[in-house]
């Protein structure tokens, strides 16, 4: 389904090259040339500045929330290749791909170069002179717009440019500070925060002798993949631990599980509970929790919920004589039980378990309470978003900014986000490269890629003490007309409450001041100057402090199965949109090097398919390429089929990330996107969309195409035709040689 | 007086080194236009430059002449896998001091440059295709420090005598058979040695 064609030299292009004239000018050049190429020197370098002899410095990686700390890799200026930083206990000096592929974004040739204002239909280049008057006019010193008229809308985000952000606003009297996120964690922090009383507590892979993950996809998308995956191999060290993962669908982690069990989506709870039964049968955990709680939980037994769940009755008693066996273990819940209506009962259900078995202080810690909390990140939802959908449709909205987020892409279709935009007079985003949301705001301002700016983090999951992250360039900016984010607020503040930030002639003064502040928190005898530059050098600055205790709260979990409902008679199939460790919710998908990195479980790149059972399949006539129509209540979408073993056989799986309209040439007509067809049903507790409860039916089209995937013989060139290649035994040996010779 | 016969090979085999080695930078690879056994053009053309610099001048040891190293200039070669052009400020940090030359047009232009702070847009002369990789570093470690040979020479294996040149001009052919030519050659292993060896025979080792 994919027409994006791509060469190697559009794909070296990538890397910048073609914006630098004299670096790598003979692209391809296979020639030897005197004279062709210009050699330019230095003026006058820094001493230690050897061409050809890379320098490392650090930063923080910002491709996803983690916060990992990275070094940088400079060459004659340039960023070449990112790595992890060994000082910071998050990344551990390691990094992910997805953190790999930041170098991308920064070299993107789809950048955003220069302002843009909305001239009718379209955006006109702009200076950045006019676009900071069209700004300053709107949001400057004279602007009457107050509290709920403005919103500042961002995806995660934390550290100081969290704060600055919030001071922006609240020099409006306004606290509109709206953080989105398709992914959004939030569900599971409510459950973690009612039974343990935090909202994310430190998992300890490896002093687990056994995990238990109902859909939590840690080695991927958790919350600390890189953290998580160094963990996860001294778990596998002897004595070897054992994982058993239970979802619908086979994530990265559950490939690899020692035991996978496929469960009916929603019903995770179910088997929490019939664990939980199980569990109490044995003398050792009779007592752990009250009797009122064990008396409810009596009609669990394991035949009702092999029933429910679709899983073997056997496999359950069988389970829960592992998790009495090996302790310490960890139950930990992941987003495919948590997205459902019922997805707050399903997790404090699987809380119960870690509660019966005893895990607190051992697998499960409370992250250290640290002294700057509100660098602490403010973490997306999707009621947050509807919340400000349904001001924007009432008009009460007069400005809204955008940065980091792409609801237009990821907004479900029941949130007409992208045309309520119509409604708000004046909308600015901030953005490195234009996407479907700033496409429809009226000024666009190009900020740096954050390869080149400053700025600082916090993770909201700390593994080890608290690490605040320092942010730095690790080269000068590409395009000579982009501005940092803060750089642009600190002149609207200017504008706004001059007093205050007139002694702040940047943002790096801002940011300097606001961490050296910090110093004695962090008890060093140096001066403040010295402070700065060791944070400058080390990228990280760490805190060594005690995990805090965890709660029991036995009260918060809610015993209830979960209610059949009538779509399943016109909506045969369970839906369950799949998060790729790299494209995440989309905001990836313009980078070539993950759209070519072959999907973990199915190894099909540059595209959207539709996971189905093999036996389903069978059942419906459908093989490999067929294209279906997936249809649900709200929308439908086309793709491919791809029969995959690892799925529960009621059950349809899609990734998520693909099916961009306006987002790049890397993006644009790949796939298609699941967001759209996802249905308005919402977690009882926390309000928040139920990303995993959508139903939907299948429909035959009758066309097929091929599937772009590396598995498969190795003669099937992955339908690419790389290397034409034949048997030698088919060969006409003497054609080929006369072939040769002529 | 007794004289062994291994000492008389050493002597005999070093000798043969030394002049198979010394005759090497300084015979030019053909007339241009002429080709090596492998396609490759032995004679680069005349390249224009910014500035005439001349080489002679500097590192040239007749009279007159300033017979300096070339790594002073060119300090990158033992450091790294370019050899990099010397930065501006190296040709002023001496050029200031020396009043004079200081009216030369040559020197005059430099100053320009200087004052407007911007590199001078020199061309490259000895160009490699994108895929292969040449290590100076490599070659200057083993074959000056380690062999003690002289520093003329030994750049002049590739680069020819530029100390007789003003602007730089390729002289040798620069192809992958006229360095293999080179990695098959027995090599003294260090200046205290009769040991020898050959460059490395992977292809790896450039192209990677």
């Amino acid at each position: 389904m994919s027409s994006n064609k791509i060469d190697r030299r559009d794909f070296l292009r990538v890397l910048g090259i073609s914006g630098a004239a004299a670096t790598l000018a003979g692209c391809g050049n296979t020639s030897i040339e005197s004279g062709a190429e210009l050699v330019e020197s230095y003026v006058q370098p820094e001493d230690f500045v050897v061409p050809g002899v890379g320098v490392y410095y650090a930063s923080t990686c910002t491709q996803c929330g983690s916060g990992c700390g990275i070094m940088g890799r400079v060459r004659e200026g340039r960023i070449l290749k990112l790595e992890g930083n060994p000082k910071s206990a998050i990344s551990g000096g390691k990094i992910c791909g997805l953190g790999q592929a930041g170098v991308q974004m920064h070299y993107n040739p789809d950048r955003l170069t220069k302002p843009m204002l909305r001239e009718g239909d379209g955006l006109k280049v702009v200076s950045w002179d006019k676009a900071m008057g069209v700004l300053n006019a709107r949001l400057g010193s004279k602007s009457t717009l107050s509290g709920q008229q403005i919103a500042f809308l961002t995806g995660e985000i934390s550290g100081h440019q969290k704060v600055l952000l919030a001071n922006f606003l609240e020099s409006f009297g306004s606290t509109n500070h709206v953080v989105y996120d398709a992914l959004s964690p939030v569900v599971g922090h409510g459950a973690n925060k009612a039974v343990y009383g935090v909202e994310q507590p430190v998992l300890q892979i490896d002093k687990a002798r056994l995990i238990l993950s109902f859909g939590n996809d840690f080695l991927g998308t958790g919350p600390s993949p890189v953290r998580m995956a160094a963990q996860y191999a001294r778990f596998r060290k002897a004595p070897r631990g054992t994982l058993i993962q239970i979802e619908p669908r086979m994530t990265l982690t559950g490939a690899n599980a020692d035991r996978w069990y496929a469960i009916r989506p929603g019903t995770e709870g179910v088997l929490a509970l019939g664990l939980a039964h199980s569990l109490l049968q044995h003398p050792e955990f009779a007592h752990s929790i009250p009797q009122e709680l064990a008396a409810a939980l009596k009609p669990y037994d394991k035949e009702t919920v092999a029933e429910i769940t679709g899983i073997n009755a056997d496999a359950i008693p069988h389970m829960a004589s592992l998790l009495w066996e090996k302790s310490p273990s960890l139950v930990i819940s992941g987003p495919s039980a948590e997205g459902h209506v019922h997805g707050f009962s399903n997790a404090t259900a699987i809380h119960l378990l870690n509660l019966i078995l005893d895990n607190r202080g051992k697998t499960l810690q409370g992250q250290a309470n640290h002294p700057f909390p509100q660098l602490s990140p403010a973490f997306g939802s999707y009621t947050a978003l509807a919340q400000l959908n349904q001001a924007m449709s009432a008009g009460k909205c007069e400005a809204l900014l955008i940065m980091g987020c792409n609801p237009a892409f990821t907004a479900p279709t029941f949130v007409p986000f992208a045309n309520n935009m119509g409604k708000v007079p004046f909308k600015v985003a901030f953005t490195t490269q234009l996407d479907e949301t700033s496409r429809q705001c009226d000024l666009v301002l190009p900020i740096l890629s954050p390869l080149e700016d400053f700025g600082t983090h916090v993770a909201g999951y700390q593994p080890a003490g608290v690490e605040l992250m320092i942010q730095q360039p690790l080269m000068e900016k590409l395009y000579p007309e982009t501005r940092g984010i803060g750089d642009i607020l600190i002149d609207l503040l200017k504008q706004r409450k001059p007093d205050a930030y007139k002694a702040f002639p940047d943002y790096y003064a801002y940011l300097k001041t606001a961490v050296v502040k910090a110093k004695p928190v962090f008890k060093v005898k140096e001066s403040d100057d010295d402070f700065w530059e060791d944070a400058l050098r080390n990228g990280v600055l760490r805190l060594d402090l005690p995990p805090a205790p965890i709660d029991a709260r036995v009260a918060a979990i809610k015993v209830s199965a979960p209610q059949a409902t009538e779509m399943g008679m016109q909506y045969p199939f369970y839906f369950v949109p799949s998060v790729k460790a790299d494209l995440r919710d989309g905001r990836h998908a313009n980078l070539p090097w993950l759209q070519e990195s072959p999907d973990p479980m199915t190894s099909v790149a540059w595209d959207s398919w539709v996971e189905i059972h093999p036996t389903t399949a069978t059942q419906m006539q459908i093989r490999e390429g067929d294209i279906l129509e997936v249809q649900s209540a709200t929308g439908s979408v086309r793709a491919k089929a791809y029969l995959f073993p690892g799925i529960q056989p009621d059950t349809v799986s899609m990734p998520v990330g693909q099916g961009h309209t306006g987002y790049g040439r890397y993006a644009d007509g790949i796939g298609a996107n699941p967001f759209k067809i996802l249905d308005p049903n919402f977690d009882e507790q926390t309000g928040e969309l139920a990303m995993y409860s959508t139903r939907v039916i299948i429909k035959k089209t009758g066309e097929n195409a091929k599937m772009i995937k590396d598995e498969g013989p190795t003669t099937l060139q992955q339908g690419r035709k790389l290397v034409v290649t034949m048997a030698a035994d088919q060969a006409e040996l003497a054609k080929e040689i006369t072939r040769v010779t002529q | 007086m007794k004289v062994h016969i291994k000492n008389i090979l050493i002597w005999l085999s070093l000798c043969c080194f030394c002049s198979a080695a010394l005759a090497e930078p300084f015979v030019q690879g053909g007339p241009i236009g002429s080709q090596t056994d492998d396609g490759f053009n032995a004679l680069g053309p005349v390249v224009e430059q910014p500035i005439e610099f001349p080489h002679k001048t500097h590192a040239g040891n007749g009279p007159g002449q300033m017979n300096i190293n070339c790594m002073y200039c060119h300090t990158y070669a033992r450091r790294s896998n370019v050899s990099g052009i010397p930065r501006l400020d190296k040709c002023i940090g001496c050029h200031k001091m020396i009043e004079s030359v200081r009216d030369k047009p040559r020197i005059k232009k430099l100053f320009e440059y200087w004052e407007k702070k911007k590199p001078i847009p020199w061309k490259k002369v000895h160009d490699l295709p994108d895929f292969v990789r040449f290590n100076h570093e490599r070659h200057i470690q083993r074959f000056y420090f380690r062999e003690h040979r002289p520093v003329r020479e030994v750049c002049g294996y590739c680069h020819g005598d530029v100390g007789s040149m003003n602007t730089a001009r390729r002289v040798k052919a620069l192809s992958m058979g006229w360095c293999v030519s080179c990695h098959q050659k027995e090599h003294l292993e260090n200046a205290s040695t009769t040991k020898t060896s050959n460059g490395p025979n992977d292809c790896w080792q450039c192209h990677k």
